[in-house]
């Protein structure tokens, strides 16, 4: 089996010749290319370079497109702040506080912002590994992206004080989601990811998660899936035991969960669905290839009779990560 | 004297009636209430230690590890500090406060929800709480703590690529002898790494959690 081959049957809940291990490695192949992450952060065609080279030396199933929470936010008008070797955050956010909704307008993913980049990093990576690595591209959550526009706690208060206009700005992010998410299908993305750290229920409570963001994420997971996505990938980090019922409604293939989850309580409440996770992302910088090791094998002893399972990270694997600790994942799958 | 004891009672009822607007996220019917309440009589300071107080301790309680919900405490911080501002429309604090905690996010780190949220909690429990903004550079953090004089000093942090600064914040602290000063550090990266690894004295699990260790230390240096 080749990896993309190996992702799909495990999706499916069918064997794969081994287990399929994923490392969300984003900003770290940057580090390992020895790369500056904000050029990393804004250049397409250096971005599937460091993706290629870092797939070459770690041996995973997959490489991402993923950079930072702002494309979408930019694409929109936010001004982005780039810093030497950081991840790019917001200096000044697309709305201010009298903006007007109807005065939105879809931004166009081959001119807005970094969007042609990433596209163009896709398209790269389509063409050098064809179907046998699977290619991870990446859309906010509609949540996320109203967060990205307004800012966290704007965005928040506008959800209590004036629901109807903060529905109808999380309907708008949902166009751009999917706009965006079918571009990246066309240009290459065999998945476009779905992350949404904002709808996490560190941030928001489940039922709010239930109400507003569910079913905005089952159009976004119905249009992919209906355009070509080979599955529906959901990331929300943090404590998300109290949203993962909801997940099979929405659509979801793929539920990332973090490292505060417990895997059993993930397993019982979605039996039918692909999980991925979920070693603590810190422990890649401080601990050592011996701890990954027998966390890796841990998880793969919990999942060996059930099936379905990704092993990753709980979220993204840290820049400054050590290398032989993500070696020290990808072995372990070697091993079962 | 019955009439102060009905009075008294009234009063309560009014008081309990605030706490609920403020742990509800009403800010209109809070300050509503609180006007009322110091119309009537009831001085600044009790407004703040009888109701805003309470309300703390009541969603700290609400809000263990396993609960949290950053919304809820979002929308009832924004209360107690509408509130704050109705009685105190120039700015100016009570005088009358309990220690100095300072808060930072550092610099590299621009999300600062959660250090919004402990400098709101802090001060509805009447702390001084002297805030030095999310990016901030370590030796600014040390030239406030200089000048400021903290007990505490609460640093948040949401990215990992931070943890390196954060292990400095003690040493540099230490370079101007300012060892007695706490250094607690919390948020998504930080909460996953241990207090030994960061160099740093505490590592609070939530908000709540952070401002019960402060009270612990609080105590502790009486």
């Amino acid at each position: 089996m080749n990896s993309l081959e190996r992702v799909i049957a495990t999706v499916n809940f069918k064997a794969p010749d081994r287990v399929p291990v994923i490392a969300q490695v984003f900003g770290h192949a940057a580090v390992f290319s020895g790369v500056p992450l904000d050029t990393y952060l804004q250049d397409g065609e250096i971005l599937a370079r460091c993706q290629l080279q870092a797939l070459d030396k770690y041996g995973y199933d997959a490489v991402f497109t993923v950079v930072d929470v702002n494309i979408e936010t930019e694409a929109l008008g936010s001004i982005i702040d780039y810093r030497k070797n950081q991840y790019a955050v917001i200096k000044k956010y697309a709305l201010s506080d009298d903006y007007d909704i109807d005065q939105l307008s879809v931004p166009d993913c081959k001119k807005a912002g970094r969007m042609p980049e990433i596209l163009k990093a896709l398209s790269i990576l389509k063409k050098a590994l064809n179907d046998e690595v699977l290619i991870v591209g990446c859309v906010l959550g509609p949540l996320t992206l109203t967060t990205q526009l307004l800012g966290m706690e704007k965005a928040l208060y506008l959800a209590i004080d004036e629901p109807e206009r903060f529905e109808k700005l999380l309907d708008f992010s949902c166009k751009v989601l999917i706009q965006f998410g079918l571009a990246q299908i066309s240009a290459g993305a065999h998945v476009p990811i779905v992350f949404d750290p904002s709808a996490s229920p560190a941030v928001v409570p489940y039922q709010f998660f239930r109400e507003f963001e569910a079913p905005r994420l089952k159009k976004i997971f119905q249009s992919f899936k209906t355009n070509g996505a080979i599955a529906n990938w959901l990331h929300i980090a943090g404590p998300s035991d109290k949203i993962l019922p909801y997940y099979s409604d929405i659509g979801v293939d793929i539920a990332n969960f973090d490292y505060c989850v417990n895997a059993q309580v993930a397993m019982s409440t979605l039996p039918h669905t692909c999980l991925d996770g979920n070693i603590k992302p810190l422990a890649f910088v401080e601990n050592n290839e011996n701890d990954i090791m027998s966390a890796s094998e841990q998880l793969l002893n919990m999942f060996s009779k059930r099936g379905g399972f990704i092993l990753s990270s709980g979220c993204e694997i840290p820049p400054e990560s050590k290398p032989q600790n993500i070696a020290a994942m990808v072995k372990s799958t070697r091993f079962n | 004297m019955s009439g102060n004891l009905i009075g008294d009672n009234m009063h309560q009822q009014k008081i309990n009636a605030l706490i609920t607007y403020l742990l509800e996220g009403n800010n209109q019917q809070a300050v509503a209430s609180a006007k009322e309440l110091h119309n009537e009589g009831i001085t600044k300071e009790q407004i703040i230690t009888q109701s805003l107080e309470e309300t703390m301790i009541q969603l700290g309680a609400k809000c263990t590890v396993e609960q949290f919900n950053l919304l809820e405490i979002m929308l009832a911080g924004r209360a107690v500090m509408a509130v704050m501002k109705c009685l105190y429309p120039d700015g100016t604090f009570p005088e009358k406060t309990k220690e100095t905690v300072v808060v930072a996010a550092l610099e590299g780190d621009v999300h600062d929800l959660g250090k919004n949220i402990l400098k709101m909690v802090l001060m509805a429990k009447g702390y001084r709480v002297v805030d030095c903004g999310k990016d901030c550079p370590i030796q600014r953090l040390v030239d406030t703590a200089k000048e400021q004089s903290p007990f505490v000093i609460g640093i948040s942090g949401l990215i990992s690529s931070i943890i390196p600064l954060v292990k400095k914040v003690r040493g540099a602290l230490n370079s101007q002898g300012l060892d007695h000063i706490k250094v607690m550090a919390g948020g998504a990266a930080l909460k996953q790494s241990l207090k030994e690894q960061l160099n740093v004295d505490y590592i609070a699990e939530s908000a709540f959690d952070g401002v019960h260790y402060i009270e612990k230390m609080r105590l502790i240096n009486e």
